[in-house]
């Protein structure tokens, strides 16, 4: 295929957190607000006058300070943010919007807020108390901590206007890039999909990491170039794959993934777009902050949630995904030291191939990724039981 | 065992040579017989210097000659013989810890299955379910291991918590037995029907309002969590079993533990719902998808905010409260009892009021009559399990004591060289660690981090104060009120050093606990800042593979030795081998 | 008169019995040396329910979880 309008910028823009267009952001008078997780709504953070970064540390080596303080038993994806916090990479931050939605990834934040190590006079890392159900009950505990934890102090520390009419706008800017993201990705789901896991992963990730205002033209460019983007008239893949699992921020290793045969044609990963890219509907008789609340505790998947439905129906979720992107199997990836995936990956390994017939490769891996050649020998071995399966069902391969 | 293979098996034995006089002859000697050590006047002149004999005898021997050390049968922790410690504590020791204990566990079983006929239940449960029949019968040498070296009062008060603890866990071996599916056949009971198992994080508190409606169980308390201290053998078959449809060993073992119990088809059926929670840790809710899977059956999570001393979160903690109730309310149709409710209340704040008098002494005296290892146990047990007859009765003796105690200035720990204070969460393997510490190194472990959790006094004048302090105490449950929830109050030790006049710190590294990996570094620091001798003990919580025993008292040793430059008060228990102990 | 002497002949040598157990770890020794080998083999090579064929279906009967 040829390459896709904007992609090689949006590799290089990926190369580090203080982007160029991040620091557009910042020339503009905007202040920069830092987040590691889903459960931090992104639309909160984009309203006028801020903009979102979800934390990345591409480029990792060792994190041998944050090991220090961290130790080398905790998630490394943690560790990384933490030894590029230490190295000033994220200096450019005005704060931290943390939430204790996994252990490892509060306590880097913690480390934020308790040592002097953002070089910013500004910054502040504020926490939000996240719930792990769905219910009415966790709905109106959620808002009522986004308005204290988020809006309050926003406007509090930079006088933001966090009014009904902006948070409007948020979510009408958000839902615009919410659709284009949609449309960029449904082409994932044709029978010979005109887009590459890693080409999308790219565009998913800038979405998050960059100003949005700054990046909404690059995206129309992309989904208009898509529109007559062919495919290959050979099919350069051998199966296609749901990617599912924790944390990852990691094009090349959907890359890796990709250069094994099997084409990852949905995210379902913390810094995916399945869920994460739903437009945010305010219904009747709603403020927009309960409406965000809602939204994010009712579209998240993640294996916090411990009501018996929800942790029953993600299975199902999952399933749904493999039969509409039309994948033959699914990769479950889970972040070393990672406790909620651990046990999540466990699950789903024994239960999607039992009940939904659905083919599992589950692996286990680090945030800086040595181990290429296992993973390629791992990914390798499953597009090949894939394609024998195909074979002994008769299917074309 | 058959009669033949009996048989068969002397045979073995006999043409192997281990029967004969000789070989007898030597493993008597190992299994009994303690190598003589001369002390003092006798091992100067080489004769025997009966006066001393005398007075060891009546009085015990004194702390530096009592060689402990050369009591066990190399790695098992067995004895070759029961320490002397004197004849009124030795006496006591025999007839009130020993023949007591023993002669009541048959009683309770009898007491809360409800007849003798109870005792045909134990039975097959103790043939059924492995951390039964090759776990608990083994308690006395929990008492053992905990109580060695211990004199007069701190024996006796040690020894009466210990006593609660197994009467308690009789309790819930039996109403599970006596309720259980698994060895009545596949029968729904009507007592099943009545039972409602939780989550062993989950505080019995929250049952209160229908006990005697409905019977509140921790589901792993006792198939795992209080199996490790008494035989760490059998939870390995648990973690192991975990592993082995897939989950990665680093996760907390604690949490493998108990879903391994369901891969090994390991536990009871006694209850037809259960009750689960996000205490304390990432690793506890995930546990929860994979019981709730194993058990099938109504499932109600009530999480409490992780960020819970937030007051905007207080409102939502007791409306989860509330749902466990309505859950309850509908699933057996038992109705929420105010008055039965205001009843365990003010028991439960009686226990509490009586623990504060016990850190008051423990911290501001040095007549404790509670050794480390018991404190933290029985503080841990009654606080998660709830209010009970027994704990009363318990706390009754020990308030005795304690009186006799501060009235008489008895030192109850006289060879007291370092009141510590342990940190984070302890290996479950070796809680008996303090009891050593004192023995070999004059380490008195004052109090520990679970034992400061749950510390909230709940009010009954009202249903809103009432649910208010009730959703604060379960949210300052163990490891869920310090190991996350944010890192002030992890830090909260340097006060609780000062409150308890502490000049060190045990700091237990569970190695597997992210929430305690993850502020590794910032202690360091602090500790150096702070001048605070502080010695890091590794662990596993209930795996003694990662971390053996023995590591764990050579870091002390060696932490002694170098830097502190002491010498041991009881050489023996330096360097002793006790890997295939309980 | 004989017979309680007898009775506290015999309570006396069982107590002295019972002594002699505790003292020299013989409940510890028999359950270390006969009981838990007996017990581990017992449980090792138990039949055992495969708990992973449990179905995992969606339970619709929580109306207090979905509130």
């Amino acid at each position: 295929m040829r390459d896709l309008v904007h992609i090689i910028e949006f590799e290089e823009l990926l190369q580090e957190a203080y982007n160029d267009l991040v620091r557009k952001g910042k020339e503009d008078g905007l202040r920069a607000l830092g987040y590691t997780c889903y459960f931090m709504p992104e639309v909160l953070l984009d309203i006028p006058g801020c903009f979102g970064v979800r934390l990345r540390a591409p480029r990792s080596g060792s994190p041998d300070m944050a090991t220090y303080y961290m130790t080398n038993r905790t998630c490394m994806y943690g560790r990384c943010l933490f030894e590029r916090a230490l190295e000033g990479g994220f200096n450019f931050l005005d704060a931290e919007m943390g939430t204790e939605t996994c252990t490892v990834t509060c306590r880097f934040q913690e480390h934020l807020q308790m040592m002097d190590v953002i070089k910013n006079p500004d910054f502040f890392c504020e926490f939000t108390d996240v719930p792990f159900k769905k219910n009415k009950n966790s709905i109106d505990h959620y808002e009522k901590q986004l308005q204290f934890h988020v809006l309050d102090k926003l406007k509090e520390h930079f006088g933001i206007d966090t009014s009904d009419e902006a948070l409007l706008k948020a979510i009408e800017e958000h839902n615009e890039m919410c659709r284009l993201i949609q449309e960029i990705g449904s082409y994932r789901k044709l029978d010979n999909p005109t887009i590459t896991g890693t080409e999308f992963c790219m565009i998913q990730l800038i979405t998050q990491v960059c100003p949005k205002y700054l990046i909404m033209d690059k995206l129309r460019d992309i989904a208009e170039d898509l529109k007559t983007r062919e495919p290959d008239e050979k099919k350069a893949y051998r199966c296609k794959v749901v990617l599912t699992g924790s944390e990852e921020d990691d094009p090349y290793f959907v890359k890796l993934i990709e250069e094994c045969g099997a084409l990852v044609v949905a995210d379902r990963v913390c810094y995916g777009s399945i869920p994460g890219r739903e437009e945010i509907v305010v219904k009747e008789g709603e403020t927009p902050l309960r409406a965000i609340a809602r939204h994010y505790l009712e579209t998240s998947q993640c294996p916090r949630f411990m009501e018996q439905h929800t942790m029953r129906e993600r299975k199902q979720f999952l399933a749904n995904i493999a039969k509409e992107y039309k994948a033959d199997g699914m990769i479950i990836c889970q972040m070393k030291f990672c406790e909620y995936w651990s046990y999540e990956r466990t699950i789903d390994t024994l239960i999607l191939p039992r009940d939904f017939g659905i083919p599992v490769c589950s692996i286990e891996k680090e945030y800086v990724n040595n181990a290429v050649g296992q993973l390629r020998t791992r990914f390798q071995a499953f597009v090949e039981s894939v394609e024998i399966k195909k074979i002994q069902e008769g299917k074309a391969v | 065992m058959k009669i033949g293979a009996v048989k068969e098996k002397f045979t073995q034995l006999k043409d192997s040579g281990a029967l004969s006089p000789k070989a007898l002859k030597e493993k008597m000697t190992e299994l009994f017989v303690v190598a003589p050590q001369e002390e003092g006047k006798a091992a100067e002149t080489g004769k025997k210097d009966f006066r001393k004999m005398a007075k060891d005898f009546w009085y015990g021997k004194p702390h530096e000659e009592r060689r402990l050390g050369d009591l066990y049968i190399g790695d098992t922790g067995l004895y070759k013989h029961r320490e002397w410690r004197g004849f009124a504590d030795t006496m006591y020791y025999f007839n009130m810890i020993w023949l007591y204990n023993y002669g009541h566990m048959i009683t309770d079983i009898i007491k809360y299955g409800g007849s003798p006929l109870a005792l045909v239940d134990f039975l097959k449960g103790t043939m059924r379910y492995r951390w039964m029949g090759q776990t608990y019968l083994t308690v006395m040498h929990w008492f053992d291991r905990g109580l060695e070296g211990m004199r007069g009062p701190i024996l006796r008060g040690s020894a009466w918590h210990y006593r609660g603890m197994v009467s308690a866990s009789i309790q819930q071996i039996m109403r599970m037995f006596t309720s259980d599916k698994k060895i009545h056949g596949g029968n729904e009971s009507e007592q099943w029907k009545k039972n409602i198992a939780h989550n062993e994080t989950v505080s019995g508190s929250v049952f209160y309002p229908f006990r005697g409606q409905v019977t509140d169980i921790p589901l792993e308390m006792i198939p795992y969590f209080v199996t490790c201290h008494v035989n760490n053998h059998t939870v390995l078959n648990y973690i192991d079993a975990a592993q082995s449809i897939g989950l990665p060993a680093d996760p907390c073992p604690m949490c493998q533990a108990e879903y391994g119990l369901f891969v090994l088809d390991d536990y009871p059926d006694f209850a037809p719902t259960m009750v689960t929670s996000n205490e304390a840790c990432d690793g506890s809710v995930a546990t929860s998808v994979l019981q709730d899977w194993f058990l099938n059956r109504p499932l109600y999570a009530m999480p409490q905010p992780m960020r819970y001393d937030d007051p905007l979160v207080q409102e939502h903690c007791q409306k989860e409260i509330e749902g466990c109730w309505k859950f309850i309310e509908e699933q057996y149709g038992a109705k929420f009892d105010w008055d039965v409710f205001v009843e365990h209340v003010n028991l439960q704040n009686e226990q509490y009021a009586f623990e504060h008098e016990k850190w008051d002494v423990a911290a501001n005296t040095p007549y404790y009559p509670i050794n480390g290892v018991a404190q933290a146990l029985y503080r841990i047990f009654y606080s998660q399990y709830g209010t009970q007859p027994i704990w009363h009765e318990v706390d009754g003796h020990v308030k005795k004591l304690m009186q006799k105690t501060v009235a008489n200035k008895i030192e109850t720990l006289p060879k007291t060289r370092h009141r510590a204070i342990a940190w984070s969460c302890a290996p479950l393997y070796y809680s008996n660690w303090c009891t050593w510490a004192y023995n070999c190194w004059g380490i008195n472990c004052v109090i520990n981090m679970d034992s400061l959790m749950f510390d909230q006094y709940i009010r009954t004048d009202t249903y809103e104060h009432a649910l208010e302090d009730l959703s604060w105490y379960n949210e300052k449950a163990p490891m869920r009120a310090m190991a996350v929830g944010g890192h002030e109050h992890i830090f909260q030790l340097w006060q609780y050093m000062e409150r308890f006049n502490c000049d060190m710190v045990i700091m237990y590294d569970q190695l597997q606990c992210k929430g305690m990996q993850g502020v590794h570094g910032m202690f360091e620091d602090e500790f150096r800042k702070r001048d605070i001798h502080a010695i890091w003990v590794p662990h596993a919580l209930p795996d003694k593979r990662t971390v053996s025993r023995k590591e764990i008292r050579k870091i002390i040793s060696d932490y002694m030795t170098t830097v502190m430059r002491e010498e041991p008060l009881d050489p023996t228990l330096v360097d002793f081998e006790d890997g295939n102990s309980w | 008169m004989k017979i309680f002497g007898k009775i506290i002949k015999i309570l006396a040598l069982v107590y002295a019995a019972l002594f002699a157990v505790f003292y020299f770890d013989l409940d510890g020794k028999f359950l270390y040396y006969i009981w838990e080998p007996m017990m581990i083999k017992r449980f090792d090579n138990m039949k055992r329910e495969d708990n992973t064929k449990t179905p995992y279906e969606e339970k619709d009967i929580l109306a207090a979880d979905r509130d």
